[in-house]
C-alpha cells in the first residue's frame, strides 16, 4: 500500500505537467492547436501503454497498435447510429447492425472486448521468448489489420466507417493520458513490476529467484492492451470515423519512436519522448508539404515524416540505445539533483558520498 | 492433373521466395544476433537498379537480372558498414530496433526521391511464357525459380561446409569468440554474411519483380515479413529450420489459396499467421528449434 502511494504521489507531477498543458491550450489555442493538443495526448495514452509492456517486459512490441485499432472498431461498431449502420453494414453478423450503445457502455465493452483478445493471443505469446515474441507481435498486427481489411460485413473492408458520435473533448484526452500515466507509474513500482524489470536484466537470475517471469509478462501484456485500447477509443471519439490504415505500420512507427526516444524502461521517458516526436512530426508534417520560407517556394517532399521517425530510432539506438530518461523517472532526476544541491550547500562534497550516489 | 501440377509448381515457387528470404534473414540472426528489418529493402533497392539501369545503358532485360542481385548485395553490404557496424555488441532489442528504423528509412527515402507511384520494370519476356512439357504446360518463371533456388541452396551449402569462410560461418554461429582466437576476422565473417544474405535477397527479389512486373518503395515489406514468421516457425536461427518454415509457409498459403471459398480467400494472411501461432503453441522453438536453457554456453 506504501508503494502504491509513492507511485501516487510521483504521479503527481506528470499529471499537472498534463493539467498546464490542457490549462494553456483551453486559454490560448486555435482550434487547430486543440486538434494538435488532442491527437498529443491521444499518442500519450497509446506510447505509455505501449511503456508499460515493452519497458517493464524488455520485449518490443509491434503489436499493440492492433489493440488500438480494436478499440477504436469496437467502440465505432456499437455507438454509430442504427438508422446510419443500417447503410454502412447492414449485413453486421451477431446481429450488430441492431445493437446500439451509448457511449459509456460501449467504451467499457469496448476496452473488454480488446483484453478479451489480448488475452487469447497472449496465451500463445506468453510461450516463446525473444526474437520469436516480437516477430510473433508483428504477425498480430498483420492479422487485425487483414481482418479489418476482409471482413466487409463487419468493418466495411478498406473503406472507412463513419456517423460514430463525436463526443470526446481534449479534456478526455488529457484525462485518459493521466490515468494512463498513474496506472503505467503504479504497475511499474509495483512488486511485479519491478520482479519483471528485473526478469528484463537478467532472465536467469530472476528466474533463480522464484520470479513467475511468465506471468508478469501476461499480466503486462493485458493491462498494456487496455490502455492502449484507451487511446484507440479516444481516436474514433474524436474524428468520427475510423478506416484500416489507421491501425498500421505509420501509427507504429510514429508511437515506436516516441517511446524509443524517451527511454522505453521509464514513463517519464514515454512523455518526453511523445512530446519531441510530436513536435518534430508536426515540423516534418509542415515542411512535407512545401511551404513558403522567406518567399522561397521549398518543394514538396512527401514521406518527410516516416524518414523523420526512422532517423529518430536509428540515431537515438546508436548515439543513445536507453532513450533521454534511461532508468531515471522525472522523481529521480529531482532527487539526484536535490541531492546535489545538498552537498553543494553543506560545503564538502565527499568523493564517497558522490561515487555511490551516482 | 494440369491443375494440380501447376498448384505444385506454384507452391514450390512461392516457397523458394521465402525461403531464399528466410535463410538471409537466419544466417545473419545466426552469426550477430540480428533481427535484420531492412532485409525488405534490399528487394526494394535491387528493383531500383534495375530500374534505373534499364532507363540508362542497359537494353537487354536479361542483363538486368544480375544487376538486381548486385544491387541487393550492395545494398547488404552498405547497411552493414553504416548501419549495423555501430551496434554490433549491444542487446538484441537494439538490433531489432535500428534495423527496423533502417527500413523506416529507406521507404521513405525511396518515396522522396523517387516516388510512391509503381514503376515498370521489364524483365525477359521467356521468363513470363509458358512452357509445354509433353502435355503439360507450365509458367517458366515459377519453374525457373523453383530450380534456381535449388542450385542456391546447394551452394549455400557447399560454401557453407567446404571453405574457410563457411566454416568461420559456422562456427561464428556457435562461439563467435572462438573464431576470432582461430585468427579469422571478425568484420571479415560478418560482412560475408551479410554478402550471402543480400545475395539470396537479390535472387529472390529478381523472381518478385518479374512476377510483378512493377516496383514500389513498399514492395519488400509484405515478402520480409512473411520470411520472418518462416523463421519464427522453423526455429529462429536454425538455417534448416528457414529453409523449411519458407517451404512450409509457401505450400500453405498456395493451398489456401486453391482451396479455400471465394468469400474466404480475403483471409488467407489471417489464416495463415493464426495457424502458425497454434503452432507455436505446441512448438514454442520452432519446428527445428533447440529448446536452449538459460545459461548454456551454446546458445
Amino acid at each position: 500500500m506504501n508503494r502504491l502511494r509513492q507511485s501516487l504521489i510521483n504521479s503527481l507531477f506528470p499529471a499537472l505537467l498534463v493539467l498546464v498543458c490542457i490549462t494553456v491550450v483551453h486559454f490560448f489555442a486555435e482550434p487547430f492547436q486543440v486538434r494538435v493538443a488532442y491527437v498529443f495526448f491521444m499518442n500519450l495514452t497509446i506510447a505509455i501503454g505501449l511503456q508499460i509492456f515493452m519497458g517493464n517486459t524488455g520485449i518490443v512490441s509491434f503489436g499493440h497498435i492492433s489493440f488500438m485499432g480494436i478499440g477504436s472498431y469496437a467502440v465505432a461498431i456499437l455507438t454509430i447510429p442504427l438508422a446510419m449502420k443500417r447503410i454502412l453494414i447492414p449485413d453486421a453478423p451477431f446481429g450488430l447492425a441492431y445493437v446500439h450503445l451509448s457511449i459509456f457502455p460501449a467504451c467499457v465493452v469496448a476496452i473488454a472486448f480488446t483484453v478479451l483478445i489480448a488475452t487469447l493471443f497472449g496465451f500463445v505469446l506468453k510461450r516463446l521468448t525473444g526474437n520469436a515474441a516480437e516477430i510473433l507481435t508483428l504477425a498480430l498486427l498483420v492479422i487485425t489489420h487483414v481482418v479489418f481489411i476482409a471482413w466487409i460485413d463487419l468493418f466495411r473492408g478498406p473503406r472507412a466507417l463513419y456517423g460514430i458520435p463525436i463526443v470526446s473533448t481534449l479534456y478526455w484526452a488529457g484525462a485518459a493520458a493521466i490515468v494512463a500515466i498513474v496506472i503505467a507509474k503504479a504497475f511499474r513500482d509495483s512488486e511485479g513490476g519491478l520482479q519483471l524489470r528485473a526478469s528484463s536484466e537478467n532472465l536467469l537470475a530472476a528466474r533463480a529467484m522464484g520470479v513467475p517471469v511468465e506471468k508478469l509478462r501476461f499480466r503486462a501484456w493485458i493491462l498494456s492492451s487496455g490502455v492502449v485500447a484507451m487511446g484507440g477509443i479516444l481516436h474514433a471519439t474524436f474524428l468520427g470515423t475510423v478506416g484500416p490504415n489507421s491501425y498500421y505500420f505509420d501509427q507504429t512507427f510514429l508511437i515506436m519512436a516516441m517511446v524509443i526516444l524517451g527511454g522505453m524502461r521509464s514513463v517519464s521517458g514515454a512523455i518526453i519522448g511523445t512530446a519531441l516526436v510530436a513536435a518534430g512530426s508536426e515540423l516534418a508534417r509542415t515542411l512535407e508539404n512545401g511551404p513558403v520560407i522567406f518567399g522561397e517556394k521549398l518543394p514538396t517532399m512527401f514521406g518527410l515524416t516516416g524518414f523523420f521517425l526512422g532517423a529518430v530510432i536509428v540515431l537515438s539506438m546508436i548515439l543513445r540505445r536507453d532513450g533521454i530518461m534511461g532508468d531515471d523517472e522525472f522523481e529521480d532526476v529531482f532527487h539526484r539533483w536535490m541531492r546535489r544541491r545538498k552537498e553543494e550547500n553543506s560545503g564538502k562534497p565527499s568523493a564517497v558520498s558522490t561515487s555511490s550516489a551516482s | 492433373m494440369e491443375y494440380f501440377l501447376q498448384q505444385v509448381i506454384n507452391a514450390l515457387s512461392v516457397g523458394s521466395e521465402y525461403a531464399l528470404l528466410a535463410l538471409g534473414l537466419a544466417i545473419v540472426f545466426s552469426i550477430i544476433g540480428l533481427v535484420n528489418f531492412a532485409h525488405g529493402e534490399l528487394i526494394t533497392l535491387a528493383g531500383y537498379m534495375m530500374f534505373f539501369a534499364a532507363a540508362t545503358f542497359v537494353h537487354n532485360p536479361l542483363f538486368l537480372l544480375p544487376i538486381g542481385v548486385a544491387g541487393a548485395v550492395l545494398g547488404a553490404i552498405v547497411f552493414e558498414r553504416v548501419a549495423f557496424r555501430s551496434i554490433r555488441n549491444a542487446s538484441a532489442n537494439t538490433g531489432i530496433l535500428t534495423a527496423f528504423g533502417v527500413s523506416i528509412i529507406m521507404q521513405n527515402a525511396f518515396v522522396i526521391f523517387i516516388a510512391t507511384r509503381p514503376k515498370a520494370v521489364q524483365t525477359p519476356e521467356w521468363l513470363s511464357s509458358v512452357m509445354t512439357i509433353g502435355t503439360f504446360s507450365l509458367p517458366v518463371l515459377q519453374v525457373v525459380e523453383t530450380l534456381v533456388t535449388a542450385v542456391a541452396i546447394g551452394i549455400l551449402l557447399i560454401v557453407l561446409k567446404r571453405t574457410t569462410i563457411g566454416m568461420a560461418m559456422r562456427a561464428a554461429a556457435k562461439d563467435f569468440t572462438a573464431v576470432r582466437l582461430m585468427g579469422i576476422k571478425a568484420n571479415m565473417v560478418i560482412q560475408a554474411a551479410f554478402v550471402v544474405s543480400g545475395f539470396l535477397a537479390g535472387l529472390a527479389a529478381v523472381f518478385i519483380i518479374s512476377r510483378r512486373g512493377a516496383i514500389d518503395p513498399f514492395m519488400g515489406s509484405v515478402p520480409v515479413l512473411k520470411a520472418f514468421v518462416a523463421c519464427v516457425l522453423g526455429g529462429f536461427g536454425s538455417l534448416e529450420g528457414a529453409v523449411l518454415g519458407g517451404f512450409a509457409l509457401g505450400i500453405f498459403e498456395v493451398l489456401l489459396q486453391a482451396f479455400l471459398p471465394d468469400d474466404i480467400t480475403p483471409f488467407r494472411d489471417a489464416i495463415v499467421f493464426t495457424a502458425i501461432c497454434a503452432v507455436l503453441v505446441g512448438f514454442p522453438d520452432g519446428l527445428l528449434g533447440r529448446r536452449v536453457e538459460l545459461g548454456d554456453k551454446e546458445a
